[in-house]
């Protein structure tokens, strides 16, 4: 079973990779939307799904790593070198926040970081040097999309790695006795405010880079399309509908995401619906299974075994 | 403060709002004791502990480890200096294995272990409490009996040098409580020091050689189990029983 993940996981990240030879633009810029999608979930699962802390305030990372980028390659720096000082900024402004955010516990933490994201965007839209609410735009000159779908894939192909390796870490253990009961995680030697930092800054930093490719392939960013609330929302149902916590969870929830997104925007009325078609889903997902997709797949999977089982376990008493 | 004492706590107050949990508790503990803190419910006793471990910051007072401070400190980082603790209601990482909780003890208590060196730390605390037959078990499916061995194992992967037990026979049969009673008991001819709150008051003068008594957040006696029982007949005698005994003696 667990050959048969990896093959899975090797055959998709070749097929991402093999892709720009036989797709066409179309096709691969859906991809590149996709492949946007997967980092920006399975790097707030960092967080949100090993530890259980649910931050509602990412957009500010991907807003500070996109404007990071557009303003220094403004001032004549190449704009994939912009790319670590993004994540940087972003990775140093997350402890910032977490410092006094990580003191409060479930739901008000999340209230606190809905209120982190939109002071950011606020500021954005008033402060001169980032353009004010009309946005900025890269400066012209090369601009090469097959650079950008690698990166991109690239990224998250990396994202997923790093998130399999952390699961199976001390620090992801670490991570997970905080999620189930921070106290005992405590009780046992377990620095909880530390971690959390570690993992903040960690997928803040991911969710940065991201944003800086995300400004790199669109040539155009605006505190309304990089700081949006209904980006942070996103960001968080993804992993949650596709299961919290898990590996594959995040890819999935950014599949369906993508997808629906991408067909909706299509059509003009429809253009916000997939946030309330997203609704629904999160609202399925709460209450039926908390694991999400994941979660259903397992219990499906279960189900068959056991009905395989009892079925050849009839057929040896038939047969004796 | 006594020069063989591993830990001396001096004038410890703890308030919540207008409650007195702790109002000015001393004694020391010396390496090697099992150290028995008994009275009724609501007498501090846990409350006691969780200052011990830093959980709660105490109102005012001193808690030296070792010759060190440590009152104030966060729990993660007294626990590396050698204070572990068990909670009386048991707190098990349910989805978990038993093999993974214990880990958590190892990796991040005061031995920072890794890799195969955690791995043999986790097998070794697992035999020595009786949970190897359970290892791959999610916490989840275990009995309360399992459970309470749980938590001691986890405290004692963290390789402590004091070991505060809450109640770790509250809920057992007698045969299970006989179990725990020899636990304990290994445990101290390892070298590890014992602090231990029980109901039980028999079974805590079978095991210790030292006992402290509260109530209301005071010490009303302290000394070996056998003048402190004797104590406590005198006190029953002029303040009732309600000073002295507990409803797991009854």
């Amino acid at each position: 079973m667990r050959i048969v993940k990896a093959v899975l996981w090797a055959a998709t990240a070749i097929f991402a990779l093999a892709a720009p030879l036989f797709l066409e633009r179309g096709t691969l810029n859906d991809l590149w939307n996709l492949a946007f999608a997967v980092i920006l979930a399975a790097a707030w699962n960092l967080l949100g799904g090993f530890a259980g802390q649910v931050s509602l305030g990412y957009s500010a990372f991907l807003g500070i790593g996109a404007y990071t980028t557009v303003l220094l390659s403004l001032r004549g720096i190449d704009s994939f070198l912009t790319l670590p000082l993004g994540a940087l900024i972003a990775a140093v402004f997350s402890i910032v926040i977490g410092l006094p955010a990580f003191r409060l516990r479930g739901p008000y933490f999340t209230i606190a970081t809905i209120g982190v994201g939109e002071a950011v965007r606020v500021c954005a839209s008033t402060v001169e040097f980032t353009g004010g609410s009309s946005g900025i735009r890269m400066p012209a000159g090369s601009f090469d999309f097959n650079k950008n779908y690698f990166s991109m894939v690239v990224l998250a192909i990396f994202v997923v790695a790093l998130a399999a390796w952390v699961k199976r870490s001390a620090f992801g253990h670490a991570l997970a006795a905080i999620k189930q009961d921070i106290e005992a995680a405590e009780a046992l030697g377990v620095n909880s405010t530390r971690f959390k930092l570690l993992a903040h800054a960690l997928s803040a930093a991911l969710v940065a880079i991201a944003g800086g490719l995300y400004a790199i392939n669109f040539q155009y960013i605006a505190p309304g399309s990089v700081f949006d609330f209904r980006l942070s929302l996103s960001i968080v149902l993804m992993p949650i509908v596709g299961g919290v916590g898990t590996i594959a969870g995040p890819v999935f929830g950014a599949l369906i995401f993508s997808t629906l997104q991408i067909k909706l925007l299509s059509i003009p009325a429809l253009r916000d619906s997939y946030l309330f078609i997203y609704g629904g889903l999160l609202i399925l997902v709460m209450l039926y299974e908390p694991k999400g997709l994941v979660g259903l797949g397992r219990r499906l999977s279960a189900l068959l075994s056991r009905a395989v089982a009892s079925k050849t376990g009839k057929e040896a008493r038939d047969a004796g | 403060m006594p020069a063989d004492a591993i830990l001396s706590v001096r004038g410890l107050f703890k308030r919540f709002g207008g409650l007195q949990a702790l109002a000015g508790i001393d004694f020391d503990v010396a390496e090697g004791d099992v150290f028995g803190v008994i009275g009724p419910n609501g007498a501090g006793k846990t409350t006691l502990f969780s200052c011990l471990v830093g959980s709660l910051a105490p109102t005012s007072g001193e808690i030296v480890f070792r010759g060190r401070r440590i009152e104030g400190m966060p729990n993660h980082a007294v626990v590396k200096r050698g204070i572990v603790r068990t909670h009386q209601i048991v707190r098990p990482f349910r989805e978990m294995t038993v093999t993974e909780n214990v880990a958590i003890g190892a990796h991040f208590g005061g031995g920072h272990r890794r890799g195969s060196d955690a791995s043999r730390r986790v097998r070794d605390v697992l035999e020595r409490t009786g949970l190897a037959h359970r290892a791959s078990a999610l916490a989840g499916t275990l009995t309360l009996g399992e459970l309470k061995r749980l938590e001691i194992a986890r405290a004692l992967a963290t390789e402590p040098k004091v070991i505060c037990l809450d109640e770790v026979m509250g809920g057992l049969n007698p045969s299970e409580i006989q179990g725990a009673m020899s636990l304990i008991r290994a445990i101290r001819d390892s070298g590890v020091t014992i602090l231990m709150i029980e109901h039980h008051v028999h079974a805590v003068a079978g095991v210790s050689n030292r006992i402290l008594v509260l109530n209301f957040g005071e010490k009303i006696a302290e000394g070996t189990p056998q003048t402190v029982l004797k104590d406590m007949a005198v006190i029953a005698a002029y303040l009732g029983d309600d000073a002295t005994t507990s409803r797991g003696d009854e």
